[in-house]
């Protein structure tokens, strides 16, 4: 062959002698501008080269950190029935099929459902994916056994749920994948529809550029991009979007080399990563790794045939054929694809038709990316602020576990909304003028499962539930009343408080006045229990005054507030200002006994590879006495059941102990609810973002949301474990400020004809060596009553009781 | 020297603080009975001849004194395994192998799945609590061994294992009166298990 042409070109040299002389003389001059060009067009060539060398062999993409949801455990007793777990599965892109042979997959049969888990990498290693049997049981998961021969299992984690990533502002994002690791649909569908001679050609195609030329000339202008898969890569890889003939020729140049130094396989896999395919508000979605979970929610070796012509199909225009806002021209050009499959002999014509009759399959709009949960990724980015630079976030693919569980959050994005549509028309309030977030955690553990920071899902504007901060109204009482129980000496839960007018003087030379929300008074020895539980202004104000409110802001700080609270009486009832996530943390503490959890959004981070880098263990500090604690949650939850609280029970069953209060501010600006059951604690606030008035209460504005969303995440009840420092002793709590004798009726004796039997008492719990003297078993809530009948006349053994008696009450009022 | 046996501790902790060995003697009646003081002062009997004196001062009086007229109640929890779920003991089981083989974190980190599980169980803190402990952290460990306590309920036998951690976790943190305390706390625990032995 070789020597063939050689001889031809001698050949031709012959013939051309008789014009030598002519080109001899011109010769040199030509040979040097040829030589000058070349070595023009060398030196142009060694600089492209060297850019597309750097460039695709540098560090090629910056990866954004990657935010995944808390991992669903399955385990037998697990509360979640076999439809919510089919919606689960669904959401996370799981296919339903009728065996399970491939990951990602899971089929209901009966009360049963098997699932092959995906392999995932965990923070501590990787699981692998496993084919599983669950049964169901009206509680929820009654068995789960593995049905792949690999072993028995006590339990399994679903892969965690991708929910966002750390992107620079307008950045882009994606997810790498490897050639290997792709469908071999993938790469051979592209190459069909976008660059038949791919695996042939140098990086361009002459005739696609001649046929483009004929275009461009006959239209003035430039309209067609005749462009091979390596000229697209280059393009999007080194060159900004204009369209030029010499930025043309430079990316055919750059093409061509590249296709020179790099493998088809490395130009492929390359260009499966960065092509365009869809924007998610200013973040752009780039590569099949991200496109895949971005459309599908689901990693890219599970597509189908179907998703991944539709992938294929998008290449053209990933704005003109988006199938979330353009189904229809979306589906016309994916079913024209899968002909070009079927055409090109990849797809068998059963295969072919099925995906032809499927339906774009994408998921809704509220399942994708960072839009999908902008208030709990606010707090995730601001809890790695402190110890990430942006470039590590942004840039280095991080992988970070959250505590968000998406089951809790959609609860509680679905209750906010409708339960703000529901109360604007049920109080002729104006459509959408109310504004809410919602904060839900585990309580013990301090994991933060949800968080709403609006009404609007989806929208990542003022976090309401991180930035709102609002006055708190009553909901600073059970603080108030947790200081006055690390107290015991003077305060216990009967201790009767004085709800009648007060008038305090202040620094500032005015008077405050505190009123109750009734507009009366109940009494001046109202039960301490009983003041909490209807959230009375005046007795609360008494007793905070009296527990001093230096103390109260102390308690404040140990319950783990961190801002500045006005040593004003006023604080009492809550004249201080909060996000609905620093109340969460307060109630917490409460709700977990005392024991501070700084609340978390994170429990691990890792490189890419899965190395750990930092870890937010759980870390407690026992601040408040269990003591105290115990017996606020017990007063809480007469709160829920016969105080303020009690409209939760309409929704709630009626065998769960609660524990809650509720907030209004004046001129019912906020509406507060604040509460727990055994496992989940809640913080609803309802209100303008004007700061008008929004004309509810706590009850009626915050509490229906709070008890939808406590009762649809199935909230256990709250389980009475008295600490060691409690005695409970039974009484009869009869105290009713609008009943004959307070509640004791005309003959109080018959309260303590039953003795010891008093089959209608209540456990009241008292810090232990603090239940009053004298106080007995079976006694009433009010000590005037039970000092009469504990001391008859004539008898004067107990001098103690006999003066309490004169009094009228056995505590010394205070005012 | 010292690390070795606090490091111990833990390990014996983690193998399972199961079977504590039945007190030295029999008591009358717990040491954590209500303890009356000034506070609290019976009335004289006279004033309510319907009452009688050892039944007041509460519920917890009564509690008492159901216990001693009942001897055979059903004993609380001895380990892990009667009380906890499949789930939460195979993720223990986890924990003390990733323990026993030097990796804290991963099974402090396991032992947190457990507790999502399962967040009032008594017996995941006091490993957790042995686990940290291990890793030196005396404070956390004491945190967590008090926060077992407190769900616990009345359960002898796991808070006299968790007074006996608590003291290892002062000793360590150099605080000796403080172990002391924890110590005889423990043994007083220890010894009211003895109301269950048959």
């Amino acid at each position: 062959m070789a020597r063939q042409s050689s001889k031809k070109s001698a050949g031709r040299g012959k013939n051309a002698r008789p014009r030598r002389s002519l080109s001899r003389r011109l010769l040199p001059y030509l040979l040097l501008i040829a030589t000058a060009g070349a070595a023009a067009l060398a030196l142009y060539m060694a600089h492209l080269d060297h850019e597309v060398r750097a460039k695709f062999e540098g560090t090629r993409w910056k990866l954004p950190a990657k935010v995944y949801a808390s991992p669903l455990e399955l385990y037998a007793g697990l509360d979640v029935s076999q439809k919510q777990l089919v919606e689960r599965l669904d959401r996370q892109g799981y296919r339903r099929a009728t065996n399970i042979d491939e990951s990602g997959t899971y089929n209901p049969n009966g009360a049963g459902l098997s699932i092959h888990t995906r392999s995932f990498q965990f923070w501590n290693g990787t699981q692998d994916d496993r084919q599983i049997r669950l049964r169901f049981d009206g509680n929820g998961v009654a068995a789960l056994k593995a049905v792949d021969g690999e072993g028995d299992l006590a339990l399994i984690r679903l892969d965690p749920q991708l929910i966002g990533s750390i992107y620079p502002n307008k950045g882009t994002d994606r997810i790498l994948v490897k050639l290997g690791e792709v469908p071999p649909m993938l790469p051979a569908g592209l190459i069909t529809v976008e660059d038949r001679h791919f695996m042939s050609n140098w990086g361009i195609s002459p005739r696609g550029i001649l046929r483009a030329a004929v275009a461009d000339l006959k239209a003035g202008a430039i309209v067609q991009g005749g462009s091979t898969l390596t000229q697209q890569l280059v393009k999007n890889f080194y060159l900004d979007n204009q369209q030029t003939l010499t930025r043309k020729g430079k990316e055919a140049l750059m093409a061509i080399l590249l296709d020179a130094h790099y493998s088809k396989e490395e130009i492929l896999e390359a260009y499966l990563n960065e092509v365009y395919l869809g924007q998610d508000g200013s973040r752009a979605i780039h590569g099949f790794g991200l496109a895949s979970y971005f459309y599908f929610q689901k990693p890219v070796q599970e597509l189908q045939p179907a998703e991944i012509a539709l992938l294929v199909a998008m290449v053209k225009g990933p704005s003109y054929y988006d199938p979330r806002r353009h189904p229809e021209r979306a589906r016309a050009r994916r079913d024209l694809v899968l002909n070009m499959f079927h055409d090109a002999g990849f797809l068998e014509t059963d295969a072919w038709k099925q995906a032809k009759s499927r339906d774009l399959g994408v998921t809704g709009s509220a399942a994708r990316g960072n839009t999908q949960y902008p208030a709990f990724i606010d707090l995730v980015k601001r809890q790695l602020k402190g110890q990430y630079k942006d470039a590590d976030l942004t840039e280095e693919g991080l992988r970070v576990f959250t505590t968000l569980d998406p089951m809790v959050q959609a609860t509680a994005e679905q209750q906010v909304a409708g339960g703000l549509d529901r109360v604007e028309k049920q109080r002729g309030i104006k459509a959408d003028t109310l504004e809410s977030a919602a904060v839900v955690t585990s309580i013990e553990g301090g994991n933060v499962l949800a968080l709403v920071g609006g009404r609007e899902q989806g929208y990542a504007g003022f976090n309401r539930a991180l930035e709102a901060q609002r006055q708190i109204g009553s909901l600073m009482k059970p603080v108030d009343y947790l200081t006055a129980m690390t107290q015991p000496a003077k305060f216990n839960p009967i201790t009767p408080l004085d709800d009648s007018p007060l008038a305090v003087k202040l620094a500032t030379g005015k008077t405050w006045r505190p009123g109750n929300y009734s507009n009366r008074s109940h009494g001046d020895n109202v039960p301490t229990y009983y003041a909490l539980e209807h959230s009375l202004n005046i007795a609360s104000s008494r007793l905070s005054l009296a527990v001093g409110i230096p103390n109260i802001i102390d308690t404040l700080g140990k319950l783990g507030f961190q801002g500045d609270a006005p040593a004003v009486p006023s604080l009492a009832l809550g004249s201080i200002s909060m996000s609905p996530l620093e109340v969460a943390q307060i109630y917490n503490t409460i709700a977990t006994g005392g024991y501070y959890t700084p609340l978390r959004a994170i429990k691990d981070v890792t490189t890419r590879e899965g190395e750990p880098l930092s870890r937010y263990p759980l870390k407690l500090n026992q601040t408040v006495d269990p003591g105290p604690a115990y017996i606020t949650t017990w007063m809480m939850e007469r709160v829920a059941r016969y105080g303020t609280g009690a409209g939760m029970y309409r929704t709630i069953d009626n065998n769960k102990d609660m524990a809650g209060k509720t907030g209004t501010t004046n001129n019912l600006r906020d509406a507060w609810f604040a509460g727990f059951g055994g496992n989940r604690l809640g913080v609803v606030w309802v209100g303008r973002d004007d700061n008008q008035p929004a004309k509810l209460t706590g009850a009626t504005g915050a509490l229906p949301i709070w008890s939808n969303i406590m009762a649809d995440i199935g909230t256990r009840g709250i389980v009475d474990t008295p600490p060691d420092s409690v005695a409970e002793v039974p009484l009869q709590l009869i105290f009713d400020p609008d009943g004959v004798n307070q509640g004791a009726g005309a003959d109080p004796g018959r309260w303590f004809a039953g003795g010891q039997s008093c089959s209608n008492a209540v456990k009241v719990p008292f810090v232990k060596g603090f239940v009053p003297q004298g106080l007995l078993s079976c006694d009433t809530d009010i000590m005037r009553v039970n000092a009469q009948q504990n001391a008859p006349a004539g008898r004067s053994n107990d001098s103690t009781r006999e003066r309490d008696s004169e009094q009228g009450s056995w505590f010394e009022r205070i005012f | 020297m010292k690390r070795f046996s606090v490091i111990a501790a833990a390990g014996l902790l983690i193998a399972g603080c199961a079977s504590s060995p039945p007190g030295s003697g029999p008591r009358p009646q717990p040491q954590r009975a209500p303890q009356p003081n000034g506070q609290t002062q019976p009335l004289p009997p006279s004033q309510r001849p319907q009452q009688v004196p050892a039944e007041r001062g509460g519920a917890s009086t009564a509690r008492q004194s159901q216990r001693q007229a009942r001897p055979q109640q059903p004993a609380p929890p001895q380990t892990a395994a009667e009380v906890s779920s499949p789930a939460v003991m195979s993720l223990m089981g986890r924990a003390d192998t990733l323990a026993s083989s030097g990796h804290m974190d991963d099974a402090a980190a396991t032992l947190e799945r457990a507790l999502d599980l399962e967040p009032r169980n008594p017996f995941i803190y006091q490993r957790l609590a042995a686990v940290r402990l291990a890793q030196g952290e005396a404070g956390q460990a004491e945190q967590l061994a008090n926060k077992s306590n407190s769900v616990a309920g009345d359960n002898p036998f796991v808070e006299a294992d968790n007074w006996e951690l608590i003291a290892e976790a002062r000793k360590a943190a150099g605080d000796t009166r403080g172990a002391d305390a924890a110590s005889t706390k423990a043994v007083n625990y220890q010894r009211s298990t003895s109301q269950y032995s048959q």
